[in-house]
């Protein structure tokens, strides 16, 4: 009723709890977004906390061996088969999401300038980034299951023997795994990589879907009609998410 | 402040905030230290022999990635105080969780010992 009558200017000195004006100064879009976000946060968390659960429960059990050592698997190169080199990869593909996750904020920026041009650029290259990022992860699951990661059981139990041999070469150093080296490993293993890096992937395919229909609207010029380029800053919202859970799977997966 | 609904009339869900441009100085600095964290952690990886010490390194790090990609990217550091507390307060609650379950799972490791 009262939103009829109020100006601009007076509304936004309303007080907050008289109404009638977003209490956030942010829009319907923009805030539902937020809270999507959230409970995306709670999704990743649940994940998050049984793979800690049970990474914890099997340290060291007299069944198997104990959970085992990332870089001891996730030690491979593309084009550089059969050399000991861990983390290098991931560290690649991390490099990869932080360098779209920049030109998906130089699109935002761009759009509050309302420059068509600059922000149909950078969406383009962070459409790349995003292909990119979901090529390298292919190539990461195609390799762990050559390696024989499976969801139904961990063939990755690394023995004492195994350690010494891992432990022995240098990076960058020829490694291929001998007889005796592994034996069977925490059943969950295999299972929880695939899940949470699976879901993460699935989300920047998602990412990616939205980035593109974004950057026709863009092209077609939708957000200048509009007047603003606001729906730049919502997906570069969601996109900004998907790297900051690459950051927490990159730590728990990769480096602890 | 402008908006860009028509005068005299406020339409709750098409309103949106004029926002300004900040310059991408602060985005570029971001990028940089985005980087040099995660190289700072690769190098870890290979000087630091595995201990729980270094483990807290590298979630202290997490964290602070966290706080550059949320603050800065998406730019919740600019945004009202409220709004940035119902999101950061349950993930704090979600930390205490993660917590607690880790300790309960080095429970169960030593039940399935017995």
């Amino acid at each position: 009723m009262a939103n009829h009558t109020t100006t601009q200017a007076s509304f936004e000195n309303q007080p907050t709890w008289s109404g009638g004006r977003s209490p956030f100064n942010v829009s319907y879009g923009k805030l539902m977004m937020w809270i999507f976000l959230l409970s995306d946060a709670f999704t990743f968390s649940s994940l998050l906390v049984q793979y800690g659960t049970q990474r914890f429960s099997n340290v060291i059990t007299p069944i198997t061996t104990k959970w085992p050592d990332p870089a001891s698997i996730f030690n491979h190169f593309p084009g550089m088969h059969g050399f000991h080199l861990p983390l290098l990869f991931v560290s690649v593909m991390t490099f990869i999401l932080i360098l779209s996750s920049v030109t998906m904020v130089l699109a935002v920026e761009a759009g509050h300038r309302n420059s068509k041009k600059e922000v149909a650029k950078f969406m383009i290259y962070t459409i790349l980034g995003g292909v990119a990022f979901l090529s390298c992860q292919a190539w990461e699951w195609y390799t762990f299951i050559h390696e024989g990661a499976r969801l139904d059981g961990n063939t990755f139990g690394i023995t004492e023997q195994g350690y010494k041999h891992l432990h022995s070469v240098g990076f960058g150093s020829h490694f291929e795994w001998e007889t005796g080296d592994r034996t069977f490993g925490p059943v969950p293993f295999a299972a929880l990589f695939f899940i949470v890096t699976g879901f993460h992937g699935f989300h920047v395919f998602s990412g990616v879907v939205i980035n593109v229909v974004v950057y026709i609207m863009t092209i077609r010029g939708v957000f200048d009609r509009r007047g603003h380029y606001e729906m730049i800053e919502k997906a570069g919202l969601y996109w900004h998410f998907v790297d900051l859970v690459w950051v927490f799977v990159f730590t728990f997966f990769y480096l602890i | 402040m402008e908006f860009y609904n028509k005068p005299g009339e406020y339409d709750a869900i098409n309103y949106v905030p004029h926002t300004e441009s900040h310059g991408t100085k602060e985005l570029w600095k971001t990028f940089w230290l985005l980087l040099g964290i995660t190289l700072f952690d690769f190098i870890i990886y290979f000087v630091m022999p595995a201990s729980g010490f270094r483990n807290f390194i590298f979630i202290f790090f997490g964290l602070v990635k966290a706080y550059f990609i949320v603050g800065a990217f998406m730019h919740l550091k600019h945004e009202k105080i409220s709004l940035a507390l119902i999101i950061l307060v349950p993930t704090i609650f979600i930390c205490g969780l993660i917590l607690g379950l880790l300790y309960e799972g080095s429970a169960l490791e030593v039940m399935k010992s017995m």
